[in-house]
C-alpha cells in the first residue's frame, strides 16, 4: 500500500521533474507498468494529457488516461480499469473539484479499493493532497484548507515556498483546527507505506519537506524533514548553458541601452 | 410583484450543436426582455474545455449581449463573487457533457443554490443536454455510455431526457424506468426546446421544422407518450409567449 505525495511536478524535462517520474515507476517491481493518469482536477485538459502521454512514451510502460469528463464506453469499465493499474497517477487542478466528480462518479471508492490491493496512488498538488484528511486548496481563488480522502493521516500543502499564501494559510490552519502535516516543495515528495511515512525525496537542490505542528495557543512549529536526493545525469531543459545566458544579458543590457538613449 | 421564474431546456440544439442556426439561442436572448442581456455561461459539465468557451463568445458576441462565463476549475476571484455575478445576468446559460460531473462541481462551490436563488429572482436560466437535464429532479443520461438515472437539482419537479428521437437505447431506458416509478416528465428532440414558466410548461419551440418535445408518462403501466404542438421558429416572426401548449396525441410506444 503505497502512496506518492508530490508538492510540485510536471511531465517535462524541467530540472527534476524526470528524476520524479523514474523513482515513480520503480516504486513497482513489474518490467512494463501499468500506469493510468486521472487528469480529473484540472477538468481533464488536453495539455495535461499530452505532456503525459509525451513523457511516458519514451518509458517502458502502459500507459493510459481516464478522461471524466469525456468518458465512454460506460462507467462499469472503470473498475476493472483502474483495479489492474500499478500505479494511477492524480494531475493537479482544482482539489475541490477533484473530489466532487471522483465522488460523482464513485472513483474515491474504486482507489481506496486500488490502493488496498497493491496499485500505488500517485499526484501532484490537488493530486497529492487528496489522498490525506486535509490540503490547502486554491479551488477557490484564496489559499484555505479543505477535506481530502483520509487515506492519509494529517494535512499536506503544496508548492511551499513557491506559494507563500499557501504555507500561511497551512501554519495558520494547524496551528488552530486541522491536524498536523507537511509542507511540500516543487520537486519534492513523501512516499508513505501503508498510513507511515517511508521517506521523503528531493529532485531540484532547495526543494525540501518541512513537518508542520501546533505549538499550543495558535503557534506553530515548522521542521525542516531530512530528504534523499534523486539524482539525474540528464541535463534539464529549463538551466540554459552558460552561452545562452551570456547571450541574454547582452541582448537585454542591449535593449537596456536602447532604451535610455 | 414575484419575479417570473422561467427556465429553457433544449433537447440539443444551440451553438454547441447546430453551428449557424443562432433560432435556439436567439430565443432565450429575447425571453429575456432586454435589448443587450447581460449572458453568463456556465461549462462545468464539460470541465470548463477553453474550446467551449471560446465557441461561446463567438456565439454571443459583445454586440448583442453582455457575454461572461464563470470557470469553476481555474477560480481566480474570491469566494462571494460567483452569487453577485450570477444574480446579476438576465440569462444563465449551461453547456453540455456529464451531468454527474456537473452537479457534483456545482455543489461543491455552492453553485447549486446560487442557482435556486437567481431563479427566484427571475435571471432565465437555460442549457442543453446536462444543461437540460441538470434543473430537473432526475433524467436520462447517456453521457457516459450506457443510459443512467440521474438525479438533477430539482427545480422542475419532473423527468427529463435530450435527444429523445435520435437515440433509441435512451428513449428505451427511459421508458423502463417510467413504469419502475421515475416521476413523468417531458423528452425534447435535438433542435426543440420546452420553456417552463413556474414549474409548468408554457411552449415548445423550435429551430428545425421537425424537431418536438413530449410529455412521457406512464398510465396503467404503459408509457403514454404525447407529441406536443412545437412552434418553429424560423419564420422571422417576433415570438410572443404563449400561454399553454396544445397537444397532440400519438400512439405511445412500450
Amino acid at each position: 500500500m503505497l502512496i506518492l505525495a508530490l508538492g510540485g511536478h510536471e511531465f517535462s524535462r524541467r530540472r527534476g521533474n524526470e528524476a520524479l517520474r523514474d523513482y515513480m515507476l520503480g516504486l513497482v517491481e513489474t518490467d512494463r507498468p501499468r500506469i493510468c493518469l486521472l487528469p480529473t482536477a484540472s477538468g481533464d485538459t488536453r495539455e495535461q494529457i499530452a505532456a503525459f502521454r509525451q513523457s511516458m512514451g519514451s518509458m517502458e510502460c502502459q500507459m493510459s488516461d481516464l478522461s471524466l469528463f469525456r468518458l465512454e464506453g460506460g462507467r462499469s469499465a472503470l473498475r476493472e480499469h483502474l483495479l489492474q493499474q500499478d500505479i494511477v497517477y492524480v494531475g493537479g487542478g482544482s482539489m475541490v473539484n477533484l473530489l466532487a466528480v471522483w465522488r460523482a462518479h464513485g472513483i474515491d471508492r474504486l482507489l481506496r479499493e486500488a490502493w488496498r490491493s497493491g496499485t500505488v496512488l500517485c499526484g501532484q498538488s490537488a493530486g497529492a493532497m487528496c489522498w490525506f484528511e486535509w490540503g490547502i486548496t486554491r479551488s477557490t481563488g484564496v489559499a484555505r484548507p479543505a477535506r481530502g480522502l483520509g487515506l492519509l493521516p494529517g494535512s499536506l500543502s503544496v508548492h511551499h515556498h513557491r506559494d507563500p499564501d499557501r504555507r500561511r494559510a497551512l501554519l495558520q490552519a494547524v496551528s488552530l483546527v486541522i491536524p498536523p502535516g507537511y509542507g511540500v516543495d516543487d520537486q519534492a515528495g513523501l512516499l508513505f507505506r501503508g498510513r507511515e511515512l517511508a521517506e521523503a525525496v528531493s529532485a531540484r537542490p532547495g526543494a525540501g519537506v518541512w513537518r508542520v505542528e501546533s505549538a499550543g495557543g495558535g503557534g506553530w512549529t515548522e521542521t525542516e524533514l531530512a530528504t534523499r536526493r534523486l539524482s539525474d545525469p540528464r541535463s534539464a531543459i529549463d538551466e540554459p548553458d552558460a552561452h545562452v545566458a551570456e547571450l541574454r544579458r547582452t541582448v537585454a543590457a542591449r535593449s537596456g541601452a536602447r532604451g535610455r538613449a | 410583484m414575484a419575479a417570473k421564474r422561467q427556465i429553457v431546456t433544449f433537447g440539443g440544439g444551440g451553438f454547441s450543436m447546430e453551428a449557424g442556426n443562432p433560432l435556439l439561442d436567439e430565443f432565450v436572448l429575447q425571453l429575456t426582455g432586454r435589448s443587450h442581456p447581460r449572458v453568463c455561461f456556465l461549462p462545468q459539465a464539460s470541465g470548463d474545455a477553453d474550446h467551449y468557451i471560446v465557441r461561446f463568445y463567438r456565439a454571443f458576441p459583445a454586440d448583442r449581449c453582455l457575454p461572461s462565463h464563470l470557470s469553476l476549475f481555474r477560480r481566480i476571484r474570491s469566494a462571494r463573487e460567483p452569487r453577485r455575478h450570477l444574480l446579476d445576468q438576465d440569462l444563465i446559460y449551461v453547456g453540455g457533457g456529464s451531468v454527474r460531473s456537473l452537479i457534483g462541481v456545482w455543489r461543491a462551490h455552492g453553485i447549486d443554490r446560487i442557482l435556486h436563488e437567481a431563479w427566484h429572482r427571475g435571471v432565465v436560466l437555460c442549457g442543453l443536454s446536462a444543461g437540460s437535464l441538470c434543473w430537473f429532479a432526475e433524467g436520462v443520461s447517456t453521457f457516459h455510455g450506457p443510459p443512467e438515472r440521474v438525479e438533477g437539482l430539482g427545480l422542475l419537479p419532473w423527468s427529463n431526457t435530450v435527444h429523445y428521437s435520435s437515440e433509441h437505447d435512451r428513449r428505451e431506458a427511459y421508458h423502463r424506468w417510467l413504469r419502475d416509478g421515475m416521476r413523468p416528465g417531458y423528452a425534447a428532440d435535438d433542435g426543440a426546446a420546452l420553456h417552463f414558466i413556474g414549474d409548468e410548461l408554457a411552449q415548445v419551440v423550435a429551430s428545425r421544422g421537425d424537431a418536438r418535445g413530449y410529455r412521457v408518462e406512464c398510465r396503467a403501466g404503459r408509457v403514454v407518450t404525447t407529441r406536443l404542438a412545437t412552434r418553429y421558429l424560423g419564420n422571422g416572426e417576433a415570438i410572443p409567449l404563449v400561454r399553454a401548449a396544445k397537444t397532440e396525441p400519438v400512439p405511445a410506444r412500450i
